[in-house]
């Protein structure tokens, strides 16, 4: 029985990093229909930001998260303007993203050793390795944050796509972008900011992420990887069905270790990855659009 | 449909990116290159490596890189190697191997076959040394390496293969030798449970293997309730170490790297947990993992090594430390001791061959018997182990004043070391 409370909240925990991880890869495929191979590039470039304004300035992790957030958004908007906005839209555009994004990851990977050597860092704060006791388990302090974090983010999305004006357009850009010029939403500005948010999700995952892990230029591969399982796990544009999707995906991790070797339980997500395109293609939650 | 097309891409994107690959099987011995590799007279001696300079082993590739670079500095001041009655300098080539298996090994056929070095030093890491290893045994060029120290290495009959680390399965019997000796004084119970932990590697199994015979050949003395391998690299192993817990073992043991120390540590310390003993295997001691844990979530960690600064206060061991610390402004570890001796050991095999032709050269160091930093003393590559160089491991033991004195063998401690931890009574 205490073991498997262990397993449940670890299972909870280690789900609000994946669904942080996760909402950005999704929200860009969702709305622009490309898979952003930078995530894991950006996810990269926000630990080192936090880890930056932690080590040179004595900015909380956590309060860098505004900075960082914001200056991810920028470099996103940006990113369209000069890049992604040039690609073929459609199906025929589906390769040449993956490729122009991927070579932007390597571009920033490469500039991360440049200006950080290979060397693994870690953000150090004084609740580093704090946790607070519930029933003889203990809860990480920064994992609670973590989970906390992803929890306001999932709000903050649901919110912003379903009360504003800008949510309600990314939707119908989403759904008809021919229509929407039609009627005279700004497709652009729309793209351009929705790539911009997914950008800025990804940094926020980033530096989450560093305040959990040691990291280097390497950074952001496995995590995009799960990123990406969880994304086509809970249907390709749904924000709801990623949050769920990442439940769905630690659990299974977590668990598995009853029945696993150790070394194996990270191979599971991949089965079930495997098994919901073969079975539901359209993920577990059906493919909707940013419901 | 389109979304299962649009992932087989994804993943083979990533996959690529991610530049994982296995060690490649050893073909048939083919001619090789050029058995003999004369230097003209005056002309440098060119000896390749590659370390991983960048990627999960950058911090240790570096270190690796001080301790070579050391060695060809301090040959070179004293004029080179003695060849044939002449002088000869040193150059080293060093490429970064970005800590992948694929990489290493395609810069040592680079090294061999395009930059035409004479001899190879090894990089960093079990799993990066297996499959490097192979390039230069299909080359027949003699390949000393100090970074691998899994038995698998050296169980394949490479004639060309010498290796400097001891074998880890005695790294893992020399902290439960000390365990040991801490049952016998009644400090931890009778029979004392251990949870072996270990990464999925060569370097992994050896580990746990060290452990489990000890445990064997100690009837009664050792339960082992846990045994459990890990995925290298990994990120998250609180469901892993909630397994540990529940195990109720009062010594836990684990194999992994520096980042794996780094991150198991601190979810361990975070999920409140606290052992009798508790090990690292050669992981312990690093300032980073204090740097990154802070002082007091290291203390009491035993790590068990190829060499410690304060086994020599006299000979070659001191004259090491204290060129070291000249030229780096600080004590070397192991690593670099390591490092330092693998170059040391090829160079003098080469002045023993009086020749540049590799068959000679790697004759001398099969037949190497020399004084050395090393645990011991001396250093050869006996032929019953594989050419892999068999010496005692020094167990060392952080302490709360931010020393790591060495707690066995006994004839070479510096401290008793303490157990049970005092920590897990607070």
């Amino acid at each position: 029985m205490a073991q498997a409370l262990d397993l449940a909240v670890s299972a909870v925990l280690l789900a609000g990093l994946y669904a942080t991880m996760a909402y950005g890869l999704g929200l860009i495929y969702g709305v622009l229909r490309i898979v952003n191979l930078n995530h894991g590039g950006m996810i990269m470039a926000g630990a080192y930001a936090g880890w930056w304004l932690h080590s040179s300035y004595g900015v909380d992790p956590y309060l860098a998260l505004v900075p960082v957030t914001l200056a991810a958004f920028a470099a996103g908007w940006l990113m369209y303007r000069l890049l992604v906005r040039r690609l073929p839209r459609g199906a025929a555009g589906g390769v040449q993203s993956l490729l122009l994004l991927f070579g932007v990851w390597l571009v920033l990977r490469n500039a991360a050793y440049l200006l950080f050597t290979g060397n693994d860092q870690t953000v150090r704060t004084s609740y580093s390795t704090h946790a607070l006791p519930l029933m003889g388990a203990f809860l990480s302090v920064n994992r609670l944050l973590v989970f906390a974090g992803a929890l306001v983010t999932l709000l903050v999305l649901h919110i912003l796509l379903t009360r504003t004006y800008l949510g309600k357009a990314i939707r119908a850009v989403a759904q008809n972008p021919d229509s929407c010029t039609l009627v005279g939403i700004p497709v652009e500005r729309i793209y351009a900011l929705t790539f911009g948010l997914g950008t800025a999700l990804a940094a926020l995952a980033g530096l989450l992420g560093a305040t959990l892990f040691s990291f280097n230029p390497g950074f952001g591969s496995t995590e995009l990887l799960k990123s990406f399982v969880v994304v086509v796990l809970g249907g390709l544009g749904s924000v709801a069905g990623t949050a769920l999707a990442a439940l769905i995906l630690a659990a299974v991790e977590v668990f598995a270790i009853l029945v696993l070797p150790a070394y194996l339980t990270s191979a599971v997500g991949f089965v079930l990855l495997v098994l919901v395109l073969v079975l539901r293609p359209g993920g577990l939650f059906g493919q909707r659009v940013l419901a | 449909m389109r979304t299962c097309k649009l992932s087989l891409l994804f993943c083979a994107v990533v996959l690529a990116a991610c530049k994982q690959s296995s060690p490649q099987a050893p073909e048939q011995p083919p001619g090789g290159a050029p058995a003999a590799a004369p230097a003209a007279t005056g002309e440098a001696i060119s000896i390749g490596a590659t370390l991983p300079l960048t990627g999960s082993e950058s911090r240790i590739g570096g270190f690796y890189k001080e301790g070579y670079e050391l060695a060809f500095e301090e040959w070179n001041k004293k004029g080179g190697i003695s060849v044939g009655g002449q002088k000869l300098p040193v150059k080293l080539t060093l490429l970064d191997d970005t800590s992948t298996q694929a990489t290493a090994a395609s810069l040592a056929d680079r090294l061999i076959n395009s930059d035409k070095v004479q001899f190879l030093l090894g990089t960093y890491a079990s799993h990066l040394v297996e499959a490097q290893s192979v390039v230069a045994e299909q080359n027949h060029v003699p390949y000393v390496q100090g970074g691998g120290g899994a038995v698998e290495i050296h169980k394949r009959g490479f004639k060309w293969l010498f290796g400097l680390l001891a074998p880890v399965q005695l790294l893992s019997g020399a902290i439960m030798e000390w365990v040991d000796a801490q049952q016998a004084a009644r400090k931890i119970p009778r029979p004392a449970k251990i949870a072996v932990v270990w990464e999925n590697t060569a370097h992994g199994k050896d580990f746990r293997a060290g452990v489990k015979d000890f445990s064997e050949q100690h009837k009664g003395g050792y339960w082992i309730m846990m045994d459990e391998s890990f995925e290298l690299n990994g990120k998250d192993f609180g469901a892993l170490l909630g397994k540990v817990k529940n195990s109720g073992a009062d010594v836990f043991l684990v194999d992994a790297h520096l980042p794996d120390y780094i991150t198991m540590q601190r979810q361990y310390v975070t999920l409140g947990l606290c052992h009798k003993i508790q090990s690292y295997g050669a992981r312990g001691s690093e300032k980073q993992a204090a740097d990154a844990l802070g002082p007091e979530h290291v203390r009491y960690i035993l790590s068990s090594v190829w060499w410690n600064a304060q086994l020599g206060t006299a000979g070659l061991t001191k004259d090491f430390a204290d060129e070291f610390k000249a030229r780096y402004g600080r004590s070397p570890e192991w690593y670099q001791a390591v490092s330092y001796e693998t170059a040391r050991a090829l160079f003098l095999a080469i002045e023993k061959a009086g020749s540049l032709d590799r068959d000679k050269v790697r004759e001398a160091l099969a037949s190497l018997n020399v004084d050395s930093i090393l645990p011991g003393g001396k250093l050869s590559f006996p032929a019953s182990s594989g050419q892999q160089a068999i010496y005692p491991f020094v167990v060392q033991q952080n302490q709360p004043d931010g020393t790591s004195p060495i707690v066995w063998p006994k004839e070479s401690a510096t401290s008793a070391g303490v157990a049970p931890n005092p920590d897990c009574s607070k």
